[in-house]
């Protein structure tokens, strides 16, 4: 099989989830298969916009982040529906564990992608063999549509497998790359948005082997280290490892929410951020995380938006406080003009274990009283190593996820990964 | 309105009356500077409505000139621009007249710049302060009282009340007192005789009034009169008038949250101490929250030490005068365990422990005058 392998370099595999949200649906209720549905974030509203669609609604022009209005029109046999993110996020926890019985190197990105490390799978056949496999273990126990891209690092494989879905497996060799990849618009690299295009466009940059023969120098110039990272990626090289580890990783934590009608209306505003608090606080209990940075962010009727942001002397996962410093800093840079959307994000986080908790004056006694048992453990600790009691948290356990689902998946992988080692 | 006045007065005068001006206040003329010219002096004026200070400059003193050709009237000057041009201006003395369509002009050796004003009777009128309820303090002991509890007050505005010193009268003692709930800092002093008919028992007064008051005095054995109404402080001395807003609220009680007995004692160099912590946390600071660690040990050798896993660690042995009782395992925050012990203003200090999840007292070696507290850190 071997000959399948490079001697050198490795074997990697992006796995991409066809139209998550609405493969889900239809894999729920097969009703669904071969309509156009769609589903949006809140269908009555105004801030409606679609998270996902089918490939049939695709066909009539609907886009993910398109207004709802807008999708009706184009196709107005369009099925709206809100997200059930319970059946999406137990259909990423299986995705993933389908992945994880070829390879301990999986590293999730995101609730429906992630990507392999096969370098050492040689014994499971070849890399085509693997991938088909996976495709077909998910689609026949899921009954969900994916693609894969099969190349040698992360960046060739994360473009091969959005050259052909749904259920498309595409190899991509640094051998193929003249004809597959530089022939590509520059904006449909990964990596590159509007902004960075426009930059690019500027220096005449407009297909991908238009970047990998700009002058380095001048790339670099215009776009810092990332114009070198960039144009290495074009030219197929990619150096970062598949990293199960990158999960463990949160440094924000942060809420969002567009407001029925801009307001200037200040109660209405103090009732957001309160909600936001709330969302926050929620989701930073779940990952026993606290913070010592919070930043506000407020989008004007006019789309200008500002971010302001503070550093707290102690780390907090306090809701009051929370709520206080981003009040503070909304009436500080509040302009006064119609406010759009508000969005609070605790910043420089840190799990709770990681860090030392600075006991309060007016609260210690509560604490105090632990300290036979905090000693007792200490020992144990010392002599066993490692706590040998654990914390089950109580409440922590009930608390649902309400936003930022796409993050928040990241902590069932994680937690997951963690009793295993346990 | 119109004088001539000695450079240096009036810009020692413009930077006191500035620490009240701010740029962002909801009352347009306060972002200026109140200039009124009288028989006696020059007096200006700044304000943000929460502090305001009236600096005088006399006519005289001590056979001195500092203002001459006075003619009386008022105006109000742009502070953005009015301390930079007078910083600047060529000569010793400067001459400033206002016309009555409130047109300033400053002169000073070649030098003259015109300036729009506005009417000094748009300008608040300072509330005056009628009360009995002061007393007298020397500068420079209130200068300490500031400085040994100030930097306790709270900096989030979470309780607002902790963003205040308390201002507190008991026994015959004046207490400062500060805490962000993390910390504490109080200093205690025994009022003079004459200042015992003292009323008001307990104010608190924002902490950043008492920083800029801190700025502005000098150290000198002068006097300075406190006087304390229900919503306002006022300190004077002879050329200044400091006004600040009180904090609206009660005070939390904590005489009962400091612990009475001990279980562990150090005696320490405060410096030694001192020096050893500063070392032990440039590696802290790195890690999650400046955190270091106490460790008792036999003969009287105490070792501080800091561990961040991606840096690297410390450990550093002090040696003690002399250690009393259990045996002590602690950690706790780097800053305040350097702010408590510069504020101690001694050179031996006694650190009285009772367990490692409890406040700990830090004082100077056989006085109970001050008194810093600090809570521990727990490490999960």
């Amino acid at each position: 099989m071997s000959k399948w392998y490079p001697k050198k370099g490795r074997v990697i595999f992006h796995v991409d989830m066809n139209s998550f949200y609405a493969s889900v649906e239809m894999a729920y209720n097969p009703a669904l298969k071969g309509k156009a549905i769609a589903i949006a974030g809140n269908p009555e509203e105004r801030k409606g916009i679609i998270v996902t669609s089918s490939y049939e609604a695709r066909k009539k022009g609907v886009k993910t982040t398109m207004p709802l209005w807008e999708a009706k029109k184009l196709c107005p046999e369009l099925l709206v529906m809100r997200p059930n993110f319970d059946r999406y996020r137990t259909a990423s926890r299986e995705m993933f564990n389908i992945l994880s019985d070829i390879t301990s190197f999986v590293q999730p990105v995101s609730i429906d992608e992630g990507y392999m490390d096969i370098t050492d799978c040689q014994h499971l056949g070849s890399p085509l063999e693997i991938a088909a496999s996976i495709q077909n273990r998910i689609k026949s126990e899921l009954d969900l549509p994916c693609s894969i891209g099969i190349a040698p690092n992360k960046f060739l494989a994360k473009m091969a497998s959005d050259m052909k879905k749904p259920m498309g497996i595409t190899v991509l060799r640094k051998r193929d790359l003249a004809a597959k990849l530089w022939p590509m618009a520059i904006e449909e690299m990964y990596g590159i948005g509007s902004k960075t295009a426009e930059k690019l466009y500027k220096m005449n940059i407009f297909t991908i082997k238009d970047l990998v023969e700009a002058d380095a120098l001048q790339l670099k110039r215009i776009l810092g280290i990332n114009g070198e990272r960039l144009q290495n990626r074009a030219k197929g090289m990619d150096t970062s490892p598949v990293d199960p580890d990158a999960v463990h990783e949160f440094k924000s934590i942060g809420s969002s929410e567009t407001l029925p009608e801009d307001t200037t209306d200040y109660t209405e505003i103090r009732q957001l951020f309160s909600r936001l608090t709330r969302n926050v606080v929620r989701r930073m209990q779940r990952k026993q995380a606290v913070g010592r940075g919070i930043q506000i962010m407020v989008k004007y009727h006019d789309y200008k938006t500002i971010t302001r942001s503070r550093k707290l002397p102690d780390y907090t996962d306090n809701e009051s406080e929370i709520l206080a410093v981003s009040m503070d800093l909304f009436e500080k840079h509040w302009n006064e003009e119609p406010v759009r959307l508000l969005g609070i994000t605790v910043q420089d986080v840190a799990e709770k274990k990681d860090i030392a908790q600075q006991l309060d004056l007016f609260t210690y006694e509560k604490e105090a009283s632990k300290e036979k048992l905090y000693k007792t453990i200490d020992e144990l600790t010392e002599k066993y190593g490692k706590n040998p009691f654990k914390n089950l948290g109580g409440k922590g356990l009930d608390i649902e996820p309400r936003t930022s689902f796409q993050k928040d998946f990241l902590n069932d992988y994680r937690d997951r990964n963690r009793t295993n080692e346990e | 309105m119109k004088f001539v006045i000695q450079r240096d007065e009036l810009m020692n005068s413009v930077q006191h009356v500035m620490k009240a001006v701010s740029s962002r206040t909801t009352i347009p003329i306060l972002t200026g500077i109140k200039v009124e010219a009288g028989e006696e002096g020059i007096k200006l004026t700044g304000s943000d409505s929460d502090i305001s200070i009236e600096s005088f400059i006399p006519k005289e003193e001590d056979g001195i000139v500092y203002v001459e050709q006075i003619e009386q009237g008022s105006v109000v000057l742009q502070a953005k621009y009015f301390p930079d041009i007078v910083r600047k201006l060529p000569e010793k003395t400067v001459e400033i007249e206002a016309d009555n369509h409130l047109k300033v002009t400053i002169r000073s050796g070649g030098s003259e710049f015109h300036l729009n004003g506005q009417d000094a009777q748009e300008y608040p009128q300072l509330p005056q302060l009628h009360t009995e309820d002061s007393f007298e303090l020397p500068t420079d002991l209130l200068k300490n009282l500031i400085k040994q509890t100030v930097f306790a007050v709270s900096t989030v505005e979470t309780r607002p009340i902790l963003t205040g010193v308390n201002m507190k009268v008991e026994e015959g003692h004046l207490n400062f007192i500060a805490t962000d709930s993390h910390r504490l800092a109080s200093r205690r002093i025994p009022l003079e005789e004459a200042n015992s008919q003292v009323k008001f028992s307990s104010v608190v007064i924002p902490g950043k009034s008492l920083i800029e008051l801190n700025k502005i005095l000098e150290g000198s054995e002068d006097s300075i009169q406190i006087s304390v109404t229900e919503n306002q402080v006022l300190f004077r001395t002879k050329h200044l008038y400091f006004l600040s807003r009180l904090l609206d609220g009660n005070y939390p009680e904590t005489s009962r949250l400091i612990p009475e007995q001990s279980k562990t004692v150090v005696h320490s160099a405060t410096k030694e101490l001192l020096q050893s912590i500063d070392r032990a946390s440039l590696l802290a600071k790195e890690s999650k929250n400046n955190v270091v660690r106490l460790m008792t040990k036999e003969n009287n050798q105490v070792e501080i030490s800091s561990n961040s896993p991606e840096v690297g660690n410390v450990t550093e042995e002090v040696a003690a005068q002399s250690i009393d009782g259990e045996e002590l395992k602690i950690s706790f925050s780097a800053k305040y365990m350097m702010d408590a012990l510069k504020a101690v203003d001694n050179e031996q200090v006694r650190i009285e422990f009772t367990g490692a999840m409890r406040p700990f007292i830090i004082r100077p070696i056989d006085d109970d005058q001050i008194l810093q507290l600090i809570l521990p850190v727990r490490t999960y």
